[in-house]
């Protein structure tokens, strides 16, 4: 039997490899072009900033977008102190592994919860338990609850990168534990930090199911006005577009959708420059 | 010889099961370079850190007999361990400051301290004053915005000297500060050494027995975790007592 040449086995899978990764990034580039295409012609400024009419068929979506920054302030409201919290416990006090161990468990699993498990939870807890009713509050704090592991798991690596040397210079010099950890720790995990939170609000932008028993509303043509108000979402709305409504334009449709992608990309984006613009000057 | 700012009493440390340092009786004088040498592991760095009390940090260390500084014990219960590292300051074996400006790391021990309040007159005085106190306001005046990460490795560490001043410390532990830097930058931090010495008590771990030599006015010798030897450099260096002490500094040991 002939082998193959070396040099030809190398080409094989040279070829392989490269199409394996064309095949992911097609997708994408498809999909993105798509909604471009078919979207670009509806964003205009008034597609933008003014309220819907004609039961969403023509006007712009101005409360979602709207409804989808206070969600997202919301949730970052919540979820950043809380999980940064968390993270610092962790990674600066508590010593017991089995503590640890347990809550990196906890984690892991609260990541992997579908997203409309998240959502019911949010109807039974906030919306139903605590009364909060349908409203900005509820989806918010369910929300949060949905990043809360990306913020902590993205904040402990940040705290943990801090090289140990900090700790101790700081505390050699006579600060408590609590001005080493503000002081010399914080202030340098607070890129990591930053990043985490920034995909946490790029994945909160985006979600249907955790805000469709919580908060959204199928058509709210005015801004909200408190935090216990109901509120229009873009993810929620473009849902409500495609299946709900006939004879939507398609226009409209992919231009919600393509304002949706472009705040989540964004983010994605935003994310990326900072940990890359930190990771030039970082020096230790 | 003036009464001894640090003194140890049967000291004895212990990590878990594993005793570090026996029975070391030590006194450091006051306004002298006093030099611990000895082979790698002996407890050196250990025994500096006691000095800070550093070593609590480490879990399960566990100390028995006395330290004592300007006479009183720094392991009594109740010892304030911020003021204790205010008066005794630590400089590293690599050169550590903070990514950020100079004139921030000067500060910082003053930020921690709450010392707040100052003018921005004052604080630039502050940072004058103990950049000069190592030789480097010359050179770094008009870089005290510049990254001290980005400077010679010398000129780091004599930051990260500096940035003790600015709380008023007594007495300065120095692990191996030269050990990251080249010959002619060791030779001028044994030059500011000798500066420092007027105004402060040093006590520095060397694993270069020509710089214990050249520096220091007292020297210990560890070995295995205990003082072997302790007594005037020039005795120790020329008419050592001990037989391993001197199998150490003619080269034979270590
Ligand atoms: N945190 C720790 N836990 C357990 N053992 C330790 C710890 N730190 C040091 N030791 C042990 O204590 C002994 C003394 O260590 P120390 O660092 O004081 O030595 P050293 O003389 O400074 O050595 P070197 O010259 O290499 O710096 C060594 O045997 C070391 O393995
Ligand atoms: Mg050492």
């Amino acid at each position: 039997m002939r082998t193959l040449s070396p040099r030809l086995t190398q080409r094989i899978a040279f070829s392989i490899l490269f199409a394996a990764t064309l095949f992911v990034i097609l997708p994408v580039a498809f999909i993105i072009g798509v909604i471009l295409k078919n979207g670009l012609g509806a964003v205009n400024w008034e597609f933008l900033t003014a309220m819907p009419r004609a039961s969403m068929r023509e006007g712009g979506i101005l409360p979602a977008i709207v409804g989808t920054f206070c969600l997202v302030a919301g949730a970052v409201l919540f979820a950043l102190p809380l999980g940064l919290c968390a993270a610092i416990y962790l990674s600066e006090y508590s010593k017991d592994s089995r503590l640890n161990r347990a809550v990196r468990l906890a984690i892991v699993n609260l990541a992997g919860v579908p997203s409309v498990v998240f959502g019911l939870f949010g109807l039974a807890l906030f919306v139903g338990f605590f009364r909060f009713g349908a409203s900005i509050l509820a989806g918010s704090l369910t929300l949060g609850l949905m990043i809360l592991p990306v913020i902590i798991t993205s904040s402990r690596e940040a705290l943990d990168a801090v090289p140990g040397s900090f700790r101790e210079v700081s505390l050699s010099l006579g600060a408590t534990k609590l001005q080493t950890i503000k002081y010399a720790v914080l202030p340098h995990a607070l890129p990591g930090i930053l990043t985490g939170t920034i995909l946490g609000v790029g994945r909160a932008a985006g979600e249907t199911a955790p805000i469709l028993f919580t908060v959204a509303a199928f058509y709210l043509p005015r801004l909200p006005r408190s935090i216990f108000d109901q509120a229009m979402a873009l993810p929620y709305h473009l849902y409500v577009l495609s299946t709900q409504v006939p004879n939507v334009a398609p226009k409209i449709r992919y231009g919600t959708a393509l304002v949706l992608l472009a705040i989540v990309l964004l983010m994605n984006f935003l994310a990326i420059a900072i940990r890359s613009h930190f990771r030039a000057k970082k020096k230790w | 010889m003036a009464a001894p700012i640090l003194l140890t009493e049967s000291l004895n440390l212990f990590y878990g099961n594993f005793q570090a340092l026996k029975n070391v009786n030590l006194s450091v004088a006051g306004r002298r370079i006093t030099s611990i040498i000895g082979p790698s592991g002996c407890g050196k760095s250990t025994l500096l850190r006691v000095f800070n009390r550093m070593n609590d940090l480490v879990e399960g260390a566990r100390v028995t007999g006395r330290v004592l500084l300007d006479g009183e014990d720094i392991y009594a219960p109740g010892t304030d361990l911020l003021s204790l590292r205010k008066k005794v300051g630590m400089v590293f074996q690599r050169p550590n400051p903070f990514p950020i400006s100079v004139f921030e790391n000067i500060l910082f021990g003053l930020r921690v301290h709450q010392l707040a309040g100052k003018s921005k007159d004052r604080l630039r005085e502050i940072v004058k004053e103990s950049l000069e106190s190592v030789l480097l306001w010359e050179d770094l005046k008009d870089r005290l915005n510049g990254l001290a990460t980005n400077l010679s490795l010398e000129q780091q560490q004599r930051i990260c000297i500096a940035r003790l001043f600015v709380v008023r410390p007594e007495v300065l532990l120095m692990d191996e500060p030269c050990s990251a830097l080249d010959p002619l930058a060791t030779a001028r931090i044994e030059e500011l050494m000798q500066e420092l010495k007027k105004n402060y008590t040093i006590v520095i771990v060397t694993h270069n027995m020509q710089q214990a030599a050249r520096v220091s006015d007292d020297t210990g010798y560890m070995y295995l975790g205990e003082l072997v030897e302790f007594g005037a450099t020039q005795k120790i260096f020329t008419t050592p007592r001990d037989k391993r002490t001197e199998d150490y500094i003619t080269g034979r040991a270590g």
